[in-house]
């Protein structure tokens, strides 16, 4: 393999983790720009929503796609259930809101792992063979999974742009008291933003869990990530999330193939350390 | 009047309860059960569950006249040395254990050792590196075959049988893996095959396919597992299948065939060389898989049976040495056995030539290929070689 294709592999590898660290991203960002909370939970969201695709596919034989969607309406009814019973009291008090959502995510980790057990369990492979860009490679299922993300992206967008629903949301995660002056009812904002947030990063677990596999512990790492990407990004800002996850994913793949995945993580460190001592509101995000 | 009463029934309490006396024998099982290393805790941990539960279905074990009724005591050292400190100075100073199943990892029973040498406390370990044993380190044992025994002969028999010259490999970026890539260089240098490819990553990463791209680069004929964790084994195989590498791919040590199998579906693991302990024909082994799938309601992992051996062997130590207190007779009486007749069958300790004493357990091994995600076994091994 010659280097400009060695490159070539490194950037479109990058590109597609990049697509799957904006899925987490996003939910995370939605999350903390609608209630002000860093939801230390989100991991377990994603790793319940592989659970629940992995439960579709598998015991009930239903297709992959409609077994993400039903991923997706699922989690956000326990998101909008989950923040109603528990997190209510803690909308914009970030210390106490970080606490209780802790909290939520050691029940949930240690409630599937009392449900399903430790051992990691995989499910097959959404499509099989390689797609040839030139003499560049990509497994078909990660340009399966990549579509899907980019869909439900598109879509995510497309209801935050256009939608009267939509635009309340935002206009929360602008100013709520404005928002509330122009007759917007919070109470069914926040409970919506949550379940959003938790939507996608379950939709991001179901997707993830044909190209991984699926156990009590996967969330840990894409939660990491969708972390770095939301500072890097700005809190709250879903194009610089979008940007950061690009930039992430490429720098971690480019930087894993030619030096080492050590080296790529010191240098997404370094990233994020020289970004917050410039620009400490992240590259879109406001300045609080 | 008024003391007869208490002091009559302090005597009934004191008399009726004399002949039945049973103390508890606590054994810490200090192993990974979480994260990717917990199929392995997982399985070590029922292992010392299983022989407990044997020996205390008999009235409790049998020592010097005492009954003991055995007790498993299991922490979660998550696979990280210093939690592995922590669990161990819980186990050794709060529940003082004087015997711990575990650890899983070689950083973690290095960083124990400390501990556990100085306070006597008897170790059966599943760290791979060559460190864990040694004349300095007299409490601690080895009930599994490791890299160090089991490379040579198999690396020359798949070799040998399957044509294979350059081999890429991905270890994980800790004492064990270093370790591994340090014996299969040797192993696979010394029966003309090359070693081509080294990726080193961290423990917790689930992408490998920058990684494996880069192996590719390197135009190898089979990619290497051995080191990793049952489920990250099968995520290599996985995604190395999806990248479209068709060559053989080699798991020289550690038996994690069902994990590997579980996340990377069958048709990805078909053909795939293995490593395992157990012949799961064997009449020992398979009553103690099905024993196991009883209770557990899920199948074994291939490390499981080493150390319900393990266990069965301190047991008899102790029954030996007259005493559960007394480490150091009990770790002489130990070093004693023969021929024990286990779940893997007969086995013994072995070990002076390479560590300075006997403490590594001696056991056939196999080579298997996997066949519509189950072992076939295709040769039988020794140290000496495999047929």
């Amino acid at each position: 393999m010659d280097l400009s294709l060695l490159i070539g592999q490194a950037v479109v590898n990058g590109l597609v983790v990049g697509l799957l660290y904006l899925l987490m991203a996003v939910g995370f960002t939605l999350v903390f720009g609608v209630m002000r909370i860093v939801n230390f939970a989100h991991a377990e969201f994603y790793m319940l929503g592989a659970f629940v695709t992995f439960i579709c596919v598998t015991r009930f034989e239903l297709p992959f796609l409609p077994s993400v969607a039903l991923t997706l309406v699922i989690a956000v009814l326990v998101g909008w259930v989950i923040e109603w019973a528990v997190l209510k009291p803690f909308r914009h008090d970030e210390l106490n809101g970080m606490i209780a959502t802790i909290g939520l995510a050691m029940i949930l980790q240690n409630g599937a792992l009392m449900l399903f057990g430790p051992d990691p369990q995989s499910m097959p492979s959404v499509a099989t063979g390689v797609l040839r860009l030139g003499d560049l490679l990509v497994p078909n299922s990660r340009v399966y999974v990549v579509l899907c993300s980019a869909a439900v992206l598109l879509a995510m967008w497309l209801f935050l742009r256009y939608s009267r629903t939509g635009r309340a949301l935002r206009a929360v995660v602008q100013d709520i008291e404005i928002a509330q002056i122009q007759g917007i009812k919070a109470r069914l904002i926040y409970p919506l933003g949550f379940g959003l947030g938790v939507g996608l990063a379950a939709v991001a677990g179901g997707l993830m869990a044909p190209l991984f596999s699926v156990s009590p512990f996967i969330g840990a790492g894409p939660m990491l990530k969708a972390f770095i990407v939301v500072i890097l990004g700005g809190l709250g800002s879903i194009p610089g999330a979008a940007l950061a996850s690009l930039l992430l994913g490429i720098t971690e793949s480019v930087a894993g193939t030619f030096l080492s995945t050590s080296t790529a993580d010191i240098l997404i460190f370094a990233l994020v350390i020289g970004m917050l001592v410039v620009r400490p509101s992240g590259l879109l995000g406001r300045p609080e | 009047m008024t003391l007869l009463k208490p002091l009559a029934l302090a005597a009934l309490i004191a008399f009726s309860s004399a002949p039945f006396a049973q103390e508890t024998l606590k054994i810490g099982a200090l192993v990974t059960l979480s994260g990717a290393g917990a199929a392995w805790g997982t399985g070590m941990q029922h292992a010392a569950e299983l022989a407990a539960d044997d020996v205390n279905a008999k009235g409790g074990l049998d020592v010097g006249g005492k009954k003991y009724k055995v007790q498993v005591i299991a922490y979660d050292d998550k696979y990280q040395a210093n939690e592995a400190v922590t669990v161990a100075n819980r186990l050794v100073y709060d529940d003082k254990v004087k015997y711990i199943i575990g650890p899983v990892g070689s950083a973690p029973v290095l960083a124990i050792q400390p501990i556990t040498e100085k306070n006597q406390v008897v170790v059966m370990t599943l760290g791979f590196t060559a460190k864990a044993l040694g004349t300095d380190k007299l409490y601690t044992f080895r009930p599994n075959v490791t890299t160090a025994e089991v490379a040579g002969p198999q690396i020359e028999w798949v070799v040998k049988t399957r044509n294979v010259k350059r081999v890429g490999a991905l270890f994980p970026n800790d004492e064990t893996g270093q370790q591994i890539a340090k014996d299969l260089t040797t192993a696979y240098g010394k029966v003309g095959a090359d070693l081509a490819a080294k990726e080193f990553f961290e423990r917790d990463r689930v992408d490998f396919v920058p990684l494996i791209t880069r192996i590719l680069a390197a135009k190898v004929d089979a990619i290497e597992l051995d080191g990793n964790s049952p489920s990250t084994a099968g995520l290599i195989t996985k995604q190395a299948r999806e990248l479209g590498f068709t060559g053989t791919i080699i798991r020289t040590g550690g038996p994690a065939t069902q994990d590997i199998v579980n996340v990377a579906g069958k048709q990805a693991t078909e053909g795939l060389l293995v490593h395992t302990p157990i012949d799961p024909k064997l009449p020992s082994t398979a009553a103690y898989a099905q024993a196991y799938a009883a209770k557990y309601k899920r199948a074994m992992n291939g490390f499981s049976p080493a150390f319900y051996d393990g266990t069965h062997l301190l047991f008899e130590a102790m029954r030996k040495a007259g005493t559960v207190s007394d480490t150091a007779k009990v770790v002489a009486e130990l070093e004693k056995i023969k021929g024990h007749k286990g779940a893997l069958g007969e086995s013994s300790w072995t070990g002076k030539a390479a560590y300075g004493v006997d403490h590594q357990l001696d056991a056939p091994f196999y080579v298997a290929e996997v066949k519509d995600g189950q072992e076939v076994i295709r040769a039988r091994c020794t140290a000496s070689g495999c047929k």
